[in-house]
């Protein structure tokens, strides 16, 4: 359970006030009650006395008449309810006692005693050398009534005070816990927004005070610590997604050199076995005596041969760094050009082609003739894309900005309509011999000497394709003038000592 | 009669290289490895050599610089069917016949052939070495 510290201050002072009061009255009651009931003892012990003396000189033994009046004297002054003389030859008592009412056995000790509201006390009366006894009753009521009024005075100022100490309960509780609101008030927009002012409270309470710049610090280390660990955090990030696309980029380096070296083993020992075919073959066709069916047979080989040996030239370009293609600044627009005179021609009539050339397009370092080659090949790979040979083919050049130095590249796209490609082929394109194509169709080279084209260049390749309505291969090529003139500044070949 | 040496560790290429060869009427020697025909009695005297790049062992390159360091009367022809593999201290950052060649050229070697070649392309490159005299020695 939560309490407000102020309602519980006034509750715990109420409460110990309550507590107290009581004692307070009653003791206070006794006190009042004891002097009242002291002061009418006091009185009737010296009315009776006074009696009792007037008896004992006043010459009215002998004189019942006096002596009923004397006795009737002490209950008409003031509070007696009873009067009686006893002594030898003398019992009487006086006229005005309450009916039936007799002196008890035994006299009252104290106030109150009996349980007959009169205070009956025996005086002794000496007269005439004989002893008598003066027994007189007081009433007790009047003194009563008097400690009654007296006490029911006592509660109005008890009242007061327990009013007073609630409020001053109250007043204690908010002076202590106003300015800790104010606080708690403060400590939730600083939680809400971190840049909103500072935490500072003037408050006479000076534990407050002191809570309000300790908090205030807190913060501020709170603040520096937290702009810290953010910064931490982003730069973390930063590189974990540097190393992550390094990562992706050697991984996938990686795999085609692998497969560059398989394919370049492979083409090593084609290579070889091809010699003795084609140079047997030859020598075979020279002899004169041959008969003609084995003549025929004999350049089929051949023929075979020179298909083998073009197919294992293809695989040695699909990685080649262009180690002797020395890049130059060639415009990529006249290499498309070039490429479209020589594509053209072999594409069917269902095929819609469209190209599209922006003006401004700088420079870029490359091959021409291996430019050519690039865009020969992928617009080989968007026609065979078409399925039966119908759709439309796109080739775009445009300027584009390039993340770096002066920030100018060219993007060349070419886009079909065709078949596009699932997620898994799209990891895969590139890779040697990897084909969708049927078996004669294709020999899944096209796209891996693409790749061996365009980072020979310095120049990335994106795709972006979705089955069913066809892919696009962006190229972006820095611009000629990111990298220093051709000449003197092109890297330099590796020393072959 | 010229005297030919040819330097390849495959068998059928040695095989048809000496028959075509030999049709032009000249004395063809092989060996199937750089070092031993390094070491054989027709290095010293052959006036055309035709040797491959790749090898195990000693490769065409370091085979070109020894032979050519003893002799620079000789003709030397390098042949190469590509590959990945390092040659003479040299890896090409691709796989390219090319760069094989290019290495032989620097190492000494008169001519470079990339295999497979035809009898055309081969004769082209020979018949006007052994026609030619052999270049005076250096010293």
């Amino acid at each position: 359970m939560k309490l407000r510290l102020s309602v519980l201050l006034a509750t715990i002072t109420m409460v110990t006030c309550v507590a107290v009061l009581p004692f307070i009255y009653r003791d206070m009651g006794a006190v009042v009650a004891r002097s009242h009931e002291q002061l009418f003892i006091e009185n009737s012990r010296t009315m009776a006395r006074l009696l009792a003396q007037q008896f004992e000189v006043g010459e009215v033994f002998g004189k019942p008449k006096l002596m009923g009046n004397l006795l009737d004297t002490a209950i008409l002054n003031g509070d007696g309810r009873y009067a009686e003389l006893i002594g030898p030859g003398v019992s009487m008592r006086s006229e005005l006692n309450a009916a039936g009412l007799g002196f008890p056995e035994r006299e009252d000790l104290g106030f109150g005693m009996g349980g007959d509201k009169l205070y009956f006390i025996k005086t002794p009366v000496s007269h005439g050398g004989q002893e008598y006894e003066l027994r007189v009753g007081f009433d007790e009521a009047p003194t009563q009534q008097v400690v009654a009024v007296a006490r029911r005075a006592l509660l109005w100022p008890l009242g007061l005070y327990l009013g007073l100490l609630t409020l001053a309960g109250l007043g204690l509780g908010y002076l202590v816990t106003h300015p800790l609101r104010r606080l708690q008030r403060l400590a939730r927009q600083v939680a809400d927004d971190p840049d909103s002012q500072s935490l500072r409270l003037d408050t006479p309470v000076e534990e407050v005070a002191e809570l309000a710049i300790d908090l205030q610090r807190m913060r501020e280390a709170l603040v520096a610590a937290s702009v810290h660990l953010r910064a931490q955090i982003s730069a973390r990030e930063a590189a974990e997604q540097g190393r992550a696309m390094l990562e992706r980029r050697l991984q996938h380096r990686e795999r085609l050199e692998t497969v560059g070296t398989l394919a370049g083993g492979i083409a090593h020992e084609i290579n070889n076995a091809l010699v003795p075919i084609t140079l047997l073959t030859e020598l075979a066709l020279r002899e004169a005596a041959l008969p003609e069916r084995s003549r025929g047979d004999l350049q089929t080989v051949l023929a075979a041969a020179r298909q083998a040996r073009a197919l294992v030239q293809k695989i040695l370009t699909f990685s080649r760094s262009l180690d002797d293609a020395l890049p130059v600044p060639v415009d990529l627009d006249e290499a498309v050009q070039d490429a479209l005179k020589l594509f053209r021609p072999l594409i069917s009539r269902g095929v819609i082609f469209g190209v599209e050339v922006m003006p401004g397009c700088p420079q870029v370092m490359a091959d021409r003739a291996l430019l050519v080659q690039l865009v020969m090949n992928l617009c080989t790979n968007a026609y065979q894309s078409l399925p039966h040979g119908e759709g439309a083919i796109t080739v775009r050049v445009e300027p584009v900005p390039w993340q770096g130095a002066d920030g100018m590249g060219v993007l060349l796209e070419v886009s079909d309509t065709g078949q596009g490609m699932d997620e898994a082929t799209m990891a895969r394109v590139f890779e040697p011999f990897y084909t969708t194509r049927q078996v004669g169709e294709g020999t899944g080279l096209g796209l891996s000497v693409v790749h061996g084209i365009v980072q020979g260049f310095g120049a990335h390749i994106e795709i972006e394709s979705r089955v069913g309505h066809g892919s696009t291969f962006r190229v972006l090529f820095p611009a000629a003038t990111l990298k220093a003139g051709p000449g003197a500044e092109l890297p330099a070949k590796e020393p072959v000592e | 009669m010229k005297k030919i040496l040819i330097v390849d560790d495959e068998p059928f290429v040695r095989e048809a290289l000496k028959r075509v060869l030999e049709s032009s009427s000249v004395e063809v020697e092989e060996v199937d490895n750089a070092q031993a025909a390094l070491d054989c009695v027709a290095a010293a005297s052959a006036d055309l050599v035709i040797v491959d790049i790749i090898m195990p062992g000693m490769d065409g390159v370091q085979f070109i610089r020894a032979l050519r360091a003893r002799r620079a009367d000789v003709r030397i022809v390098a042949i190469s069917g590509g590959g990945n593999f390092a040659v003479g201290g040299y890896r090409p950052d691709a796989i390219s016949t090319q760069a094989y060649l290019a290495a032989a050229s620097n190492a000494g070697a008169d001519a470079v052939l990339a295999k497979p070649f035809d009898i055309g392309e081969l004769e082209a490159i020979v018949q006007p070495m052994l026609a030619a005299p052999a270049p005076a020695p250096l010293n």
